[in-house]
């Protein structure tokens, strides 16, 4: 298929269809806001993911680091500077998750190892150093700069019925990393050497694109959005809990692939990553609206998957046979 | 005048853990030459070609390009210099666009492999457009932003020499180009390397095919056992001596088919067709008989063979093995029946490279293998690899060898092996040396007539008009996926078979 972004849209609109025919509630700007809120941390893990599998790898430790540096810098800022600026919070969050990533990237390079093996067992490095030598308690004060920054709202909504509803400022956060994604995938040659070896790794190695490159820097990327993401968590949470984030992998990685991405790299776009999580954050908040009881939401995003890949596959299997008898 | 020297290589050497791939080769590049680089395979031409494009290291010797001497040439200095290899595989990133495939080298050079910088895509839109353009190829937007996967072989083959000609070369290294391309396509290709002849850029082939050598002239530099063992213009050597050259034995035109014992008939297409591709194909197949069938690229003999195998299944007529009506749906069908198929893309249709030559024999089998509770017993399967690799002449010394250690020629043998392990009553070779070299040819030949001994019923679909000459009892020609005609090998010359593969009406009546 041309365009998977389009299936993606379309399945965004079916959902928002039959749930608001079912309650016409559905249907007002606080269902966007709390929509958009939702997507922010899934949709910068998101992003990660994606240029992780266009490059042909897959990354499974992304939570693990988000937990990890979240915790640690709430930690430590509480214990060395309570007051530091959330710039500064932001940077060492930014500089650590890169470099954790950055650590998975030598890890493939190196050992020529497949990156789910890698990063399942980085995943289980970094969590477990965190609960033995971190902490394991919540931390329910946070930096005050921390919590101004999960108040900060970016357009306020006063209902009929006089309740506000506001889009906080952290979902800035997503729009501004997409954009730096979308303009690193398509407008630097490291974005076209993120495709070429998601295509074909040896045929890019041996046309001089420098592979230890490429494979560090998308899991430093990754790591780095994983940053992002930790500290935006406890930001619009206002508590650092070290149990969060983990386990929610495959939700981010569904989103991503229901985003028309392949798990065997190569494609991808930043578009589709965001509708895929819209459409998983819609199925897994808001069919609770509907009246279904949210413990079918694994249940529809897994037919949803199939549906999806099983399509794009067959499609792409066709079109090769077509090609290649010819 | 003498054109400018190029490239120089002096007294090159490489090894792979203890074998001498190279044994001092010396070889002189001049500015819009062309070169032919003939050797079997195993010979160094590989490595020969690896070295000179950075994608390997030599041990010892000097390379000098542009005056410049390289002790250590990586593939993105071999490019900057250059240096344009278009690999057997194209080396096309199948996902990325026709224009980034063709532009994107450039600009990676640009920036000597620098990736923090930005790409500029005007650059290469334009970039994409004149060197397609340089080769005769659509530059429309539409076709600019195809991937290539979802072009024909012939297309990414020029666009692979597009590429070239974007990262303005001046050396272009071609591996094997023709092997997949039609008569008219190879012609395509010739013209194109004539222009870039007259614009300096030289141009060195690999290739099998002696009669495209003579064809597009020029110097050859030939390799055995990794030195060289003669080089000068093409003309001042006959066709048997450079078979001679390059195999150290004397090789001409022989026909390997001795006796046509016609038995009983076997296999019996009666009326086979599927959708557009072929139709109404009859044709009656007789126990140790060798049945040629050739035709042009889209004349529908490919999805026949296809066909045949339970790969593609037919959707019109019907098939009998002796007196049995069968029917292929899947490849599993066909060898439940013991019909075996070989592809002609052993690379990506056939062999699991990565495992070993046994696997790889017993991997049509395993079901034959298994013992007791339904698991797979190892001895049998040991044995019956050791003994196929045995009797198909393998040269490896061990079993466990990953399939891919071996030559283009030892690959095929494993490929055959496999299908030789399910004891078929027809087999279907599907271009059984494409790619492979004179004396391993040999070597697959005597194998086919061996088996026919046997009983076995061989169906040889092959380009190769004198391997059809040489080993079938009857060839039957495709033309827009119909039977056009039928002749009979016995006394039949090249010139006539050539002459009927490109008639366009049935000269025999047949059909």
């Amino acid at each position: 298929m041309r365009r998977p972004e389009l299936l993606t849209a379309a399945l965004i609109v079916l959902v928002s269809v039959i749930v608001g025919v079912i309650n016409p509630d559905f249907y007002q700007l606080s269902t966007v806001f709390d929509l958009l809120r939702s997507c922010t941390v899934v949709g910068l893990l998101a992003l990660g993911v994606l240029i992780v599998l266009t490059a042909g790898g897959i990354d499974v430790s992304f939570t693990a680091i988000a937990a990890f540096t979240m915790y640690l810098i709430t930690k430590v800022t509480l214990q060395v500077w309570p007051d530091a600026p959330f710039a500064l919070i932001l940077l060492v969050a930014v500089a650590s998750g890169a470099l954790l990533g950055s650590f998975n990237g030598l890890l493939v390079y190196k050992l020529k190892a497949p990156s789910l093996i890698v990063t399942i067992g980085t995943q289980y490095l970094i969590r477990g150093a965190l609960l033995i030598f971190v902490g394991t308690a919540f931390l329910m004060d946070i930096p005050p700069s921390m919590d101004d920054f999960g108040k900060m709202t970016l357009l306020r909504h006063v209902t009929v019925s006089g309740a506000t509803t506001a889009l906080p400022a952290t979902f800035l956060t997503l729009l501004v990393m997409a954009g730096v994604t979308g303009w690193l995938l398509n407008r630097t040659l490291m974005g076209r050497a993120i495709y070429a070896i998601g295509g074909s790794l040896s045929i890019a190695e041996r046309l001089g694109y420098n592979l230890r490159a490429v494979q560090v820097f998308v899991f430093a990327y990754a790591g780095l959005l994983a940053g992002i993401a930790g500290i935006v968590h406890v930001s619009s949470n206002r508590l650092a809990n070290p149990f969060d984030l983990v386990g929610t992998e495959l939700d981010v990685i569904a989103a991503v692939i229901l985003g028309g991405a392949r798990i065997t790299g190569g494609t991808g776009s930043v578009t589709g990553t965001l509708l895929g999580v819209v459409l998983v954050t819609l199925i897994n908040n808001v069919l609770i609206l509907a009246g279904i009881p949210s413990t079918w939401q694994k249940l529809i995003i897994g037919s949803l998957i199939l549906i999806g890949g099983a399509g794009l596959a067959l499609k792409r299997t066709l079109s090769l046979q077509r090609t290649t008898i010819v | 005048m003498t054109p400018r020297i190029f490239l120089r290589a002096l007294g090159i050497h490489k090894r792979f853990a203890g074998v001498n791939a190279l044994r001092g080769v010396s070889v002189t590049i001049r500015e819009g030459e062309i070169y032919h680089l003939l050797g079997e395979n195993g010979s160094g031409k590989s490595t020969l070609i690896k070295v000179l494009s950075g994608a390997q290291l030599h041990d010892e010797g000097e390379l000098i390009i542009n005056g410049r001497s390289y002790e250590r040439l990586n593939p993105l200095q071999a490019l900057a210099a250059g240096i344009e290899t278009v690999y057997q595989d194209l080396s096309l990133i199948p996902n990325l666009s026709v224009a980034e495939n063709i532009g994107l080298t450039e600009q990676l050079v640009a920036h000597e492999g620098r990736l923090t910088r930005g790409f500029n895509r005007k650059r290469l839109t334009q970039t994409a457009r004149r060197a397609l353009a340089a080769v005769g190829l659509r530059h429309d937007p539409h076709f600019l932003g195809m991937p290539v996967e979802q072009l024909p072989i012939a297309t990414r083959q020029l666009i692979a020499i597009a590429r070239a000609i974007a990262t303005q070369a001046r050396m272009v290294i071609m591996d094997e180009p023709t092997t997949a391309l039609t008569q008219h396509e190879v012609k395509r290709l010739i013209e194109v390397v004539k222009g870039l002849q007259r614009q300096g850029v030289a141009v060195l082939f690999v290739s099998h095919k002696l009669d495209e050598c003579y064809a597009m002239g020029g110097e050859v530099i030939i390799v055995r056992d990794g030195q060289k063992v003669g080089e000068g213009p093409i003309t001042r050597y006959t066709k048997a001596e450079l078979s001679h050259l390059m195999t150290g034995k004397h090789l001409d035109g022989v026909r390997y088919r001795v006796t046509s014992s016609r038995n009983e008939v076997i296999l019996q297409c009666d009326a086979l067709g599927r959708d557009e591709a072929f139709d109404s194909v009859t044709f009656l197949l007789s126990q140790g008989e060798i049945l040629g069938i050739t035709g042009l690229l889209d004349s529908g003999r490919n999805e026949l063979a296809m066909a045949l195998a339970g790969i593609l299944p037919a959707t019109r007529g019907s098939l009998y093995l002796g007196d049995r009506e069968i029917k292929l749906r899947s490849p599993g069908d066909a060898i439940a029946h013991g019909i075996g198929y070989v592809p002609e893309d052993r690379l990506t249709e056939g062999l699991f490279l990565e495992q070993s030559i046994r696997i790889n024999i017993v991997s049509a089998v395993l079901d034959r293998l298994r013992g007791r509770l339904g698991l797979l017993d190892a001895k049998p399967g040991t044995t019956l690899a050791s003994q196929t690799a045995e009797s198909l002449q393998i040269s490896t010394t061990d079993i466990e060898r990953p399939v891919q250690s071996l030559s283009g020629g030892n690959q095929q043998r494993v490929l055959i092996g496999r299908w030789l392990a399910i004891k078929p009553r027809v087999l279907i070779l599907h271009g059984p040396t494409v790619g492979v070299d004179v004396g391993s040819k040999d070597t697959i030949y005597r194998i086919i007539q061996r088996l026919t001994e046997e009983g076995v019923a061989v169906i040889l679909i092959s380009d190769d008009l004198p391997e059809l000459l040489q080993n079938c009892d009857r060839i039957l020609l495709m033309k827009k996926g119909k039977l056009s005609d039928e002749l009979h090998c016995e006394g039949l010359s090249e010139a006539d078979l050539y002459h009927a593969l490109l008639s366009e009406s049935s000269s025999f009546g047949f059909n």
